[in-house]
């Protein structure tokens, strides 16, 4: 390179080194030597033109490997600054986002569901009734006549007109076999409401109740009915355990323990040491029941279970108190925000 | 029911340990519930379901364990020395009432001498629950505990004409009974009287004026059976639940009337001497014909889902005392009189099954006969709601259906609540809950303000379910969804209390996913803060309200900030229709901001359904970007900037048409509204 031209890059150089990752001062650079108006390039590209003919290849050519360096020189240094700028700047991280709020379905809203999906696989609907209903649905047609000692076990809160509120789902197997023809195969989820209101009752609670009406429904059908369930809902390795018992609705009827989902059985708090819990009622359908709604129990037999789902949702969640679920505590309700999958 | 081990084994030959006996009873459903050791012995409290009032009693108990194979039951041997005088000489028994007491058996015994009981009587009532009188009336509670039948001794002097007279009650009769109280009758209550007067309430409990005192010389001893439906109205209109009326209700032993008033003679006489007259006032000596239930094994098997076999069959009725004869393959069976409950085959499927053990019997899944399971009913639609409330990132709460009428009436001026009259609880459980809900927010405003009583800084609730009316004497039942946000929102570098905008969007939102889109908003002073408040309507039909709660409800629920809620109707949400596809555009759009200077009360929705109805064909969508009040702009005005955009269907727009287009609106919008665009 001809030596004025070498001069020129090394007091480039020079004033590039001097202003380190300035941005503003870069710019100074830049208009110093590469502005387009008065830059030194400009005025040794002036240089050129004025030059005698034979001098003008050699200077053209360093003019140029010169113009080129101190480009390229410019944008890598600006091109540093801009990268020490955003270094500067750069977030924290660890700051927690703006996190939008997951919302939460309530846990009885949940075992709902999921005991829902286990049917709707088994072939059931789903059904539903009022919660203001007649005497005739809540009590007569399942075999509970006026006078009815078992009226007593379900203490009832009464409307004005002879109305009641329901005091079970099993109405709505009233109403389902009122509407629909057998083969019958339903489960009713719904809130119920008992006059009763301690630590362990709510005058307010929720049931699902299953119904199965065909011909030659038999006693061994409800078992695996109830065990395919449980084991479903809870785990296949849980006993399964049916007592004789008593519904009116229902001959022959039992109670259902499973073990106990707590501590499998060796016996705690929760299952008062017996390591079951009692979770479930059932029965074959009485043929009583049958005949109130015009169904021929000579043909037809059929299965019924029902069972609480808040108690449900409390052993499944580890809920320990039934009036939790009612408080409308949010620090309770969002403990859940995707529920239990299987 | 309480019972001693050994009273129980008394029975019994053979008889199993206490453990053993306890889990074949519960095996069998008979609950063992607990067992609490007494010396050698073992007070158990069994669990006896209603339709078992044969089991009450030690002699049942025993009979379910030999049948569940605890022991063999021996026969029962009862015996009374008669002496003395013929009965009919010393009392006379006139049943008026032959359908209310279908048999009365009395027995006299004359000149005992009324004391203590042994120790042995005393303490086994004791361990049963029942505390000891004297040994006359414990002779009558232990027959009652050993073999089940209520009976009642009178002092034989005090009953005037030495006459037992069963007949209703007078309207308005009185009686003191044995706790001292007196009660008023009606002539739905059956009586025990003497010629003049009531001295009983059959089935239930003795009059004070007969009652066995240490004076009594003479004793009638009564052992009855009354119709179950009878005592127990009785029994629930006067409170009073008793040994007696718990057997007589659910169903006493007909035929154990006679026996359980030979036993308690007996023993009246072998503790507190006397004699017993000969002979036994019995007004209906004869039992009506046995029910005859006839079953096939085939029958019990098909129903049953495996094979049973007929010995079994025979084994159990056998040891449940039910006589049976096998005519081929089908049982004629004669049902007990102490066996209320049997009536039909499946009866006694129930007792050879429970005997056979569920859980010998195998699980076999039912074929699937039905098509697949659908949702019916409300559920579609109220787990929609649900999901939609989950997804704007609220928490579902749930909370009692009924309220105070005083919380009740705060809403009241609610449109939603006013759809129908309230509905009364005629037995509440307290004053608290003595009316249905109208509104959800009944419970939800209690919820929130829990919660920020708590010091919960953004409270953000859904609940979906039914509120009650009453419309020309039937109950209405409407199902809701409701919303309540208090508190703060936005993230936690942004944060600012609630407002109105912040429920309005969740209302848009929710209106939005139900299809029920788009909604006007009304100004509505309802239950809420003036000014505050807005009514939701779809086609000129209310379908919600929303707003700040007045600072009166606020107040009343003791909530330290602004409630604000929303509740939606979901009559009239219908189910969706698949959604179709919309075509998108292939043409770019054109964007122009537009600035309207106007005064505060033309409402924003005034402003844009104006520009939209002088909207050329091209105008795709409105939106707002800012509003401004403040320099510039006079007190009562604001400025409203509008961001138009500007599309069409099948080709690019130039700027030049746009703005033509745009300045003619803004010319429109001006001569309309009187609005200007500086």
């Amino acid at each position: 390179m001809l030596p004025e031209l070498e001069q020129v890059r090394l007091e480039f150089d020079r004033a590039l080194a001097a202003a380190g990752g300035d941005p503003r001062r870069l710019e100074e650079v830049r208009v110093q030597f590469a502005g387009r108006k008065s830059g030194v390039l400009r005025q040794l590209e002036e240089r050129l033109a004025s030059l005698p003919r034979e001098e003008k290849p050699a200077f053209g050519k360093g003019l140029n490997e010169l113009k080129g360096y101190i480009e390229a020189q410019l944008k890598a240094a600006s091109q540093r600054a801009q990268t020490t700028k955003t270094k500067k700047e750069e977030v924290d991280v660890t700051l927690p986002g703006r996190k939008p709020t997951l919302g939460a379905l309530h846990p009885v809203t949940l075992v709902r569901r999921e005991i829902e999906e286990i049917f709707l696989r088994m072939g059931y609907s789903v059904a539903d009734g009022p919660e203001v209903e007649d005497d005739w649905h809540n009590f007569e047609a399942l075999n509970i006549p006026p006078d009815h000692p078992a009226r007593d076990t379900q203490d009832t809160f009464y409307l004005p007109g002879g109305f009641l509120l329901r005091t079970h789902t099993s109405p709505v197997q009233i109403r389902t076999m009122e509407q629909f023809k057998p083969p019958i195969r339903v489960i009713i989820p719904g809130r119920v409401y008992r006059r009763d209101s301690d630590l362990r009752h709510s005058p307010m609670f929720h049931q699902v109740e299953g119904l199965v009406v065909d011909e030659g429904i038999s006693f061994a059908h409800l078992k695996a009915t109830l065990e395919a369930f449980v084991h479903r809902l809870f785990d296949p390795s849980l006993k399964v355990r049916l007592r004789p018992s008593f519904f009116p609705f229902t001959e022959p009827s039992a109670e259902v323990d499973i073990t106990c989902v707590l501590c499998r059985g060796e016996g705690c708090g929760v299952c008062s040491g017996s390591g079951w819990v009692e979770i479930l009622g059932a029965g074959m359908v009485d043929p009583r029941v049958f005949r109130a709604v015009g169904i021929d129990p000579s043909r037809f037999t059929g299965f019924a279970f029902g069972l609480g789902l808040d108690r449900v949702a409390m052993l499944k969640y580890r809920i320990p108190d039934l009036r939790l679920l009612f408080s409308g505590d949010e620090r309770m309700l969002r403990q859940f925000p995707g529920g239990l999958r299987r | 029911m309480k019972v001693l081990y050994s009273w129980v084994c008394e029975h019994l030959e053979e008889a199993a340990a206490p453990l053993a006996m306890a889990q074949r009873l519960t095996a069998v459903g008979l609950n063992v519930e607990l067992r609490t050791p007494q010396g050698e012995d073992e007070v158990w409290e069994v669990d006896v379901t209603t339709n078992r009032p044969d089991c009450l009693s030690h002699r049942g108990i025993a009979r379910e364990a030999a049948a569940a194979g605890a022991g063999r039951l021996t026969p029962l041997a009862v015996q009374c020395q008669e002496r003395g005088p013929k009965v009919e000489t010393e009392a006379k028994v006139t049943v008026e009432d032959p359908e209310g007491c279908p048999r009365y058996c009395a027995r006299v015994i004359r000149g005992v001498k009324v004391g203590p009981s042994p120790h042995w009587l005393a303490q086994r009532l004791l361990a049963c629950g029942i505390r000891p009188i004297n040994n006359v009336v414990d002779a009558t509670n232990y027959v009652l505990l050993d073999l089940g039948h209520p009976l009642h001794a009178f002092d034989l002097e005090k009953l005037q004409g030495r006459h037992i007279r069963v007949r209703r009650a007078g309207a308005g009769e009185k009686l003191v009974t044995l706790d001292g109280l007196e009660r008023t009758l009606t002539p739905e209550d059956l009586v025990i009287a003497d010629e003049a007067k009531a001295v009983a309430l059959a089935g239930i409990m003795g009059g004070a004026f007969s009652e066995i005192t240490d004076a009594t010389h003479d004793v009638l001893l009564e052992s009855a059976y009354f119709a179950p439906t009878l005592v127990r109205r009785t029994r629930k209109r006067l409170g009073l639940d008793t040994e007696a009326s718990r057997r007589f209700e659910r169903g006493a032993d007909r035929a154990m009337a006679r026996t359980a008033v030979d036993a308690a003679a007996q023993l009246i006489l072998e503790l507190a001497g006397g004699e017993v007259a000969f002979g036994v006032l019995d007004s209906c000596p004869e039992m009506p014909p046995a029910k005859r239930v006839t079953f096939t094994v085939d029958g019990l098997s098909a129903f049953a889902g495996c094979p049973m076999a007929e010995s079994f069959v025979a084994q159990v009725l056998t040891a449940l005392e039910i006589p049976f004869q096998v005519q081929g393959p089908t049982f004629q069976c004669e049902v007990p009189a102490h066996r209320v409950d049997l009536e039909l085959p499946e009866d006694l499927y129930e007792e050879i099954l429970r005997h056979w053990g569920y859980d010998r019997i195998p699980s076999v899944l039912p074929p699937l006969t039905g098509g697949p399971g659908e949702r019916r009913g409300s559920f579609p639609l109220t787990d929609r709601a649900r999901d939609l409330a989950q997804s704007l990132g609220l928490a579902e709460a749930i909370t009692y259906a009924f309220v105070s009428e005083e919380v009740e009436a705060s809403f009241g001026d609610s449109p939603l609540a006013g759809r129908g009259e309230l509905v009364r609880l005629q037995n509440p459980l307290s004053a608290r809950m003595a009316v249905m809900r109208r509104t959800l927010w009944s419970g939800l405003v209690e919820a929130a303000a829990n919660n920020l009583r708590r010091g919960a800084e953004r409270v953000q609730l859904f609940e979906v379910g039914r509120v009650f009316f009453s419309r020309e004497g039937r109950v209405h039942e409407e199902e809701r969804l409701a919303v309540l946000l208090a508190g703060e929102v936005g993230a936690w570098d942004s944060r600012r209390p609630v407002d109105f905008l912040d429920v309005k969007g969740m209302a848009e939102a929710l209106a939005e996913g139900l299809e029920i889109a788009p909604l006007t908003f009304t100004p509505l002073a309802g239950p809420f803060a003036p000014g505050f408040g807005a009514v939701m309507q779809r086609d000129g039909a209310t379908v919600g309200v929303l707003g700040k709660l007045s600072p009166k409800v606020q107040s009343l629920f003791d909530a330290p900030r602004p409630l604000w809620a929303v509740e939606l109707s979901l009559d009239t949400v219908t189910t969706p229709m698949p959604p179709k596809f919309q075509e998108l555009s292939r043409y770019p759009a054109v964007v122009a901001d537009l600035t309207v200077r106007h005064p505060l009360s033309l409402p924003y929705g005034e402003l844009v359904a104006t520009l939209w109805s002088l909207a050329p064909e091209i105008l795709e969508r409105v939106e707002p970007v800012v509003r401004y009040r403040g320099e510039q702009v006079a007190a009562d005005e604001v400025k409203t900037t509008l961001r138009l955009t500007y599309r069409h269907r099948d080709r690019s727009l130039t700027q030049e048409e746009v703005n033509a287009v745009h300045f003619a609106l803004m010319e429109q919008l001006a001569a309309r509204l009187g609005v200007s665009f500086t």
